[in-house]
């Protein structure tokens, strides 16, 4: 009796035992960090939280929503041992219309809602098709939904049906970011007698004054001051390599991604620098990007203060290589930037080339609307 | 039982652990080149024929892209990927040595995907074991470190703690072990530096910063001289040697080219480095201080230098595949040409040796075998695995782990 009795209350005391709380567990590892510290207790928490099943994924989802990079791995691992047992089990009830929800939020960090999507495929196979083409403003899943509306585009036109084609590619063009995407939609509208302007698109500087060479022996040119950093006159004259008088002038750039060739527009020159500048106007006092990319090394003034530098060389100018946060100012704003070019390589194979591609935009990619005023 | 009995029982029992530790450092191939971190093992009984049907073991699929080599320890078998459209996705997996299964995968995301070369994506760094850790760097600027059954130790974001990196084929050095420390070579195009780590915590030991470096893709390497251990790197124009205990910078040899690949080579009292596209062998003795570029070299040698694969030293020659496909066999004693030979395709993958044969293994996946004991060339065959391979290949317990561009292959004598 006495036996019975204990049975009882161990019973009682197990039904009051309240559910696993997984949120101290994830709260240590949150604190992982810099130096591998927090390391040996994340792995204590981690095993805990492994052993649970799929109710914890709803907050385990959420604490993966972090900035913290080392936590965010700590958490995938715990994600990954339990999908992968429970996917190898009959009868487990996911959390599917979290899932959902989950992965719809654009606010929250990309690479969880990615993982999330991967696992809707293996218990939803027809969810992602019917999901992605809405994805077109989500900066983790644009780049697909784009490609999703350019191939839609494509088997509207095979289908012979115009309208609809320019309507995708429309849909594409105005929610690409990458460069290559842009490109293509544009080539694509204007192929169906639409305009599409890409330099606009990406916020490309196409309008220039440039002058040089100056003269820079060596690898100087990037810490030499020249004139131009101190006043930009358009109309003054300057002492160049070798002597040479040197002068502003102005210049429209047409490569389709804008880039600027310096040895095209300055002459083909080494150990020297360069200087483009530009004007323009913005509606409004905004926050912005200038990213840019040069060959060897640009400088960037913003309305007269230095906001990039960066005495690296050979580095090739790639699109989007350097980005740095802007504040404009309503009205006119200027731009200076100064290209470095070094000496020639010792493999007389390798291109000296001397180039710039710049252009403002958001945080996202898409080009500012300004509109050039140079004279 | 009685005592006698015992204690011989003891000293058997001694004498296996002794011969058991002492294999099973001589089989395992631990990290990037191998036993040694030259490309050559002890090891015996390899095949020296195979085809994509004969003495293939086993042959398992791998993920994404990478040129990591495989990392054998016992009867594991370590390999790392990565894929997606910026390959942050990164994949850490081990299979079992005798049958190809795969005993764990994690997958985990990297904090700054960089540029990448199409074939390796951010998994070109080897991972390295101490047989109880496992340490894999990716190009993505993060170190992590896992138990060999696959348990997440520790994980450091150094492209968040130090900068991203920037790099047009992203990082490919291969750490090493030295110590209670994990040495990581950050050659790139922003603010470079070497960096020790500790192996228990991942705690900072040392960070020495390299301010004159650019890009470079060469691997560390351990150099002891005298009654000290140097750490060379090799890269932006120069060589460098450093204190492994407190990362200070022992001596400087100028005069390599711009961006370095190949990892040196040690032996026979000299450091062989191989310098970059167009530049040229240098064999220097180890030791001195500050600039060594006029008192330390023993000889140079422009001709038939690799931009990517290594050297290996087997005796008394130095061999090397360049790129483009062209072998050639240096005295090391004094950099002079005893042979040179069109293998045929292109060369990414460095060389291995064991058991008295080279192996060179080209992009086509057709791996040449010469005899190494001979004083001429002489080839033993010709092997095609009928893939794609990038990737060096380990040796370990008389099996070659070769990574194709798609899969793990285990080739052995049946």
């Amino acid at each position: 009796m006495k036996l019975f009795a204990g049975c009882l209350m161990l019973v009682g005391l197990a039904a009051l035992d309240p559910p696993y709380d997984p949120a101290p567990h994830l709260a240590v590892i949150a604190k992982t960090g810099l130096q591998g510290e927090g390391s040996a207790a994340a792995k204590v928490a981690r095993d805990e939280l492994a052993k649970h099943g799929v109710e914890v994924l709803p907050q385990l989802l959420v604490a993966m929503d972090t900035s913290n990079a080392v936590a965010a791995n700590w958490y995938r691992t715990i994600y990954e041992e339990i999908v992968a047992r429970e996917l190898a089990r009959d009868g487990t009830k996911w959390p599917v219309e979290f899932f959902k929800e989950y992965i719809s939020d654009a606010k929250r960090v990309g690479r969880p809602r990615r993982l999330v999507l991967g696992l809707l495929d293996k218990l939803e196979p027809a969810f992602r098709e019917k999901w992605l083409p809405t994805r077109l403003d989500d900066a983790e899943f644009r780049y697909e939904a784009v490609g999703l509306a350019l191939a839609a585009g494509d088997r509207a036109l095979k289908d012979k049906d115009q309208s609809a084609a320019k309507t995708e590619f429309r849909k594409a063009f105005e929610s690409a970011r990458d460069s290559t995407q842009v490109t293509q939609a544009a080539a694509k509208l204007k192929s169906l007698g639409e305009s599409a302007d890409a330099v606009q698109h990406l916020g490309l500087v196409t309008e220039w004054w440039l002058v040089g060479p100056f003269d820079a022996p060596q690898k100087t040119g990037f810490a030499k001051v020249f004139e131009p950093e101190g006043k930009v006159d358009l109309q003054a004259k300057y002492l160049g390599k070798d002597g040479a008088e040197i002068v502003w002038k102005r210049h429209h750039e047409t490569d389709t991604l804008g880039q600027l060739d310096l040895n095209k527009q300055l002459g083909t020159t080494r150990e020297a620098v360069g200087y483009a500048y530009s004007e323009f106007d913005v509606a409004r006092e905004q926050a912005a990007q200038v990213r840019c990319g040069a060959d060897d090394n640009c400088s960037v003034w913003l309305n007269g203060e230095k906001v990039f530098g960066r005495d690296q060389w050979l580095n090739g100018t790639r699109f989007d290589r350097f980005v740095t946060p802007i504040q404009l100012k309503a009205g006119r704003n200027t731009l200076l930037i100064k290209v470095c070019q070094g000496p020639q390589h010792k493999d007389p194979e390798v291109p000296n080339n001397w180039s710039l591609q710049l252009r403002l935009c958001d945080e996202q990619g898409r080009g500012i609307e300004f509109k050039p005023v140079l004279p | 039982m009685s005592s006698k009995l015992i204690s011989v029982f003891v000293v058997l029992l001694s004498f296996l652990a002794f011969q058991s530790g002492r294999e099973a450092f001589a089989e395992n191939w631990p990290g990037w080149r191998g036993p040694n971190r030259n490309g050559v093992t002890s090891d015996t009984g390899l095949p020296t024929t195979w085809s994509p049907t004969e003495n293939v073991l086993w042959k398992m699929p791998l993920p994404g892209i990478g040129t990591s080599n495989p990392v054998v320890w016992d009867n594991k078998v370590f390999v790392t990927a990565s894929e997606g459209r910026d390959q942050g996705e990164l994949h850490v997996i081990c299979f079992d040595r005798d049958t190809g299964r795969e005993r764990w995968h994690q997958r985990l995301w990297g904090t700054a995907p960089t540029l990448f070369y199409g074939r390796s994506g951010m998994a070109s760094p080897t991972p390295v074991t101490d047989g109880k850790r496992l340490f894999a760097f990716f190009g993505t600027g993060d170190v992590f470190c896992f138990d060999l059954d696959g348990g997440l130790l520790w994980q450091r974001a150094i492209a968040e703690e130090y900068g991203p990196f920037e790099n047009r084929f992203a990082a490919a050095s291969s750490p090493l072990l030295f110590e209670d420390k994990l040495i990581v070579q950050c050659d790139h195009y922003g603010a470079s530096y070497v960096i020790a780590l500790d192996q228990q915590t991942g705690a900072n030991r040392w960070k020495s910063d390299r301010p004159e470096v650019w890009l470079s893709w060469s691997s560390p390497q351990l150099v002891p001289s005298g009654d000290r251990v140097e750490l060379v790197l090799s890269g932006s124009e120069k060589l460098d040697g450093y204190d492994p205990r407190t990362g200070s910078r022992l001596w400087t040899l100028r005069g390599l080219a711009r961006e370095c690949v190949p990892t040196p080579v040690l032996g026979l009292g000299m450091l062989f480095v191989v310098s970059g596209p167009n530049g040229m062998h240098i064999a220097i003795k180890p030791g001195g201080s500050g600039d060594i570029t006029d008192s330390h070299v023993v000889w140079k040698n422009d001709k038939g230098t690799s931009f990517v694969p290594s050297a290996i030293l087997v005796g008394e020659r130095y061999y090397l595949a360049d790129d483009k496909g062209i072998g050639s066999c240096l005295d090391a004693h004094t950099g002079k040409l005893i042979w040179k030979k069109r293998f045929g395709d292109k060369f990414t993958a460095s060389p291995v040796a064991a058991d008295g044969k080279l192996f060179f293994t080209n992009e086509a996946g057709s791996t040449l075998v010469l005899d190494a004991t001979q004083p001429d060339y002489q080839e033993v065959s010709r092997n095609d695995i009928g893939e794609e391979v990038h990737a060096s290949p380990a040796i370990s317990q008389g099996k070659f782990f070769v990574r194709t561009a798609k899969n793990l292959v285990c080739v052995g004598k049946r």
